[in-house]
């Protein structure tokens, strides 16, 4: 009886595919509001990795699991985009300064 | 009020009275084509050709795509064999490329090159 309703509980909470792509796609959209490059670009290669390595999960239980710690990093990472934003450096980061071409 | 319609008067460009001398409609339109939106802030919207080939060089540079396999009519799932995750990922790129907005229901639709180009070219943001 327990499992069942747990089943059941699973079953209803488990996200459709779109869900999950909207998800993706708020990760990266947050991820590119934060200020500092090194951030940035962890946060991008994070979210990636994350969704490719639990790309085959199959069972609900372990699908809602990975979508609802998915959905509680958005959460930190949209906070974080602003107190990284409150305190962001004037300079920028050297990968982010565009060189011309030098001719030695 | 008044002093915007004083500065109005002031500012307003005088009309040029066309002189008809015998010219067809279409000849006098294109001498005077240039004038008529020359003050116009649409002029400047980016060539179709110019989309193309930033499109192209977009999809081209993810990693995962075979460049020689690119071309303006290919379709990211079933040509490339990318998967929707990549979709997300290439339309994101795009977004950056052009620095668009593109919503979600618009963004889940574009799946081939040929609907990313026709979408960016007829965004009227699109930089």
């Amino acid at each position: 009886m327990a499992s069942s309703a747990a089943a059941a509980a699973a079953a209803a909470s488990a996200p459709t595919r779109t869900e999950v792509l909207a998800l993706f796609r708020s990760l990266l959209r947050t991820a590119r509001r934060f200020s500092d490059y090194n951030i940035r670009e962890y946060a991008k290669r994070r979210t990636i990795d994350a969704f490719r390595h639990n790309q085959n999960l199959s069972d609900l239980s372990s699908v809602s699991t990975a979508y609802c710690d998915g959905m509680s990093q958005l959460k930190i990472a949209q906070r974080q985009a602003l107190v990284y934003q409150l305190y962001a450096p004037n300079i920028k980061n050297v990968m982010e300064i565009k060189t011309a071409p030098r001719n030695h | 009020m008044a002093l915007r319609a004083a500065l109005l008067r002031h500012v307003r460009v005088p009309v040029r009275a066309l002189n008809l001398t015998g010219r067809t409609s279409e000849q006098l339109l294109s001498g005077f084509g240039s004038l008529f939106r020359s003050m116009s802030s649409h002029g400047d919207h980016i060539t179709r050709e110019e989309v193309i080939e930033r499109v192209l060089s977009v999809v081209k540079s993810f990693p995962k795509v075979d460049p020689s396999q690119v071309s303006p009519e290919v379709h990211f799932q079933n040509d490339l064999g990318l998967d929707s995750l990549d979709n997300v990922e290439i339309v994101m790129a795009l977004e950056e490329e052009f620095k668009l907005q593109i919503p979600d229901l618009e963004a889940d639709r574009i799946d081939s090159c040929n609907l990313a180009i026709e979408y960016i070219y007829n965004h009227p943001m699109a930089g």
